[in-house]
């Protein structure tokens, strides 16, 4: 299972989820499997410095890295059908950071 | 010929001049006039018109061969509206509302797998409007939810221009974008309407640098003089070689006009109001 948390700082499982999805200044991608963090990594959100359709960009970088789920505090009409679209569920989930998000989710993972 | 009536800040009074310049203009030449503020189109409202004669306005929008698809992702990196996602398995899926009908993906795609369909992204409307003085009044509208006002402002533009006329009376929305340009472009004279308060100065210089660029005269007309202080408004429209050439007072029967949805040339035709009005009218006509 693939994650990607929508955060403003470049700073690991610990950085806070933001409230906001397609203009993130970044993702924190988790691999977690068997209850478990596998790997974590970050990458740079395109979406961020986009001129328009913002979402449609977070979720296009979403897909190219075969993200299964990804969590933000809210997102835009565009991203959310993009995301239903591609099959990509999304949490709504803000404030913490992305370790105690995961915990939160796990069960549900 | 083409006149402009715009102004930056929006609620300065842009369609009350254009409307009552269109009524006292029209008594002597044949006039269209064009709204084109697409997202709040209001001049029929002010006239007391109703919307006539509707046309669509349609831009392309991509259809996708699936057979023919190679899965090379072309039309998705040109794509700069983010209308065009890539899906996990490589076909390409259109997001229709941000298309912008630019085409870029049908001239990539190097299988042909893009077909050209078409969307209906708004209308436009003639009404004649009989007020005083006969004019045949052209106004663009954007359906609601849409994004891109430009191909709806050209296709508005494009009717008026098509009906024999003296003088082209466009009316534009607020703000400096791309759609004000569009609705400005190839204009004799663009009549900018402030307001003497700080966001109306910020908003008329902005105004101002586009005309500039543009390289089309600009005359600006003063709303509600005397509401606030003009003394940097003069200073700003005389660094950029303007003049401010009528000043409108603030009123209550301008008000009045408003709520009845009587222009003011119409509803108090001997007042000052309406002589300044019909001064400017005279000023336009000495450009003709």
């Amino acid at each position: 299972m693939r994650v990607a948390f929508a955060t403003e700082e470049n700073n690991g499982l610990n950085s806070v989820v933001s409230s906001r999805f397609g203009r993130a200044r970044y993702f924190v991608i988790v691999d977690y499997e068997g209850g478990e963090v596998r790997s974590h990594r970050v990458e740079v959100n395109p979406g961020s410095e986009a001129r328009s359709g913002a979402g449609i960009k977070a979720v296009q970088k979403l897909i190219n890295e075969r993200v299964n789920v990804a969590v933000a505090g809210s997102f835009g009409p565009n991203a959310m059908t993009a995301l239903e679209e591609m099959g990509i569920k999304h949490v709504e989930m803000s404030g913490i950071t992305v370790e105690e998000a995961l915990n939160r989710l796990k069960d549900h993972l | 010929m083409i006149i402009s009536v715009s102004g930056g800040k929006g609620g300065t009074g842009k369609s009350t001049v254009a409307v009552n310049l269109a009524i006292l203009l029209a008594e002597r030449r044949r006039l269209v006039m064009a709204d084109l503020d697409v997202e709040d189109p209001n001049d029929h409202i002010l006239l007391g018109v109703g919307l006539e004669d509707e046309r669509p306005v349609n831009i392309m929008l991509p259809f996708i061969r699936y057979d023919d698809c190679i899965k090379c992702g072309e039309c998705g990196r040109v794509c700069d509206t983010g209308a065009m996602l890539i899906s996990p398995d490589g076909l390409p899926y259109v997001i229709p509302r941000l298309c912008s009908g630019c085409r870029a993906c049908y001239f990539v795609c190097p299988t042909k797998a893009i077909v050209e369909g078409e969307r209906t992204i708004g209308y436009t409307y003639h009404t004649v409007v009989e007020r005083g003085s006969r004019f045949d009044l052209v106004t663009g509208m954007l359906r609601e939810g849409e994004e891109h006002t430009p191909p709806a402002v050209l296709a508005a533009r494009e009717r008026a221009l098509s009906l024999p006329a003296d003088l082209y009376l466009v009316d534009t929305s607020a703000g400096t974008s791309n759609s004000v340009a569009t609705a400005m472009d190839g204009s004799r004279l663009v009549i900018a309407v402030t307001e003497p308060t700080p966001l109306g100065l910020h908003d008329l210089e902005l105004i101002l640098r586009l005309t500039q660029k543009m390289g089309i005269e600009t005359w600006v007309v003063m709303n509600r003089s005397g509401l606030g202080s003009e003394e940097r408004h003069e200073e700003v429209v005389r660094s950029y070689g303007s003049e401010i050439v009528a000043r409108i007072p603030y009123s209550r029967r301008i008000v009045e006009s408003y709520v009845r949805g009587e222009p003011i040339t119409l509803l108090y035709p001997d007042s000052e109001e309406a002589r300044v009005f019909r001064e400017l009218a005279s000023m336009v006509e000495g450009v003709m």
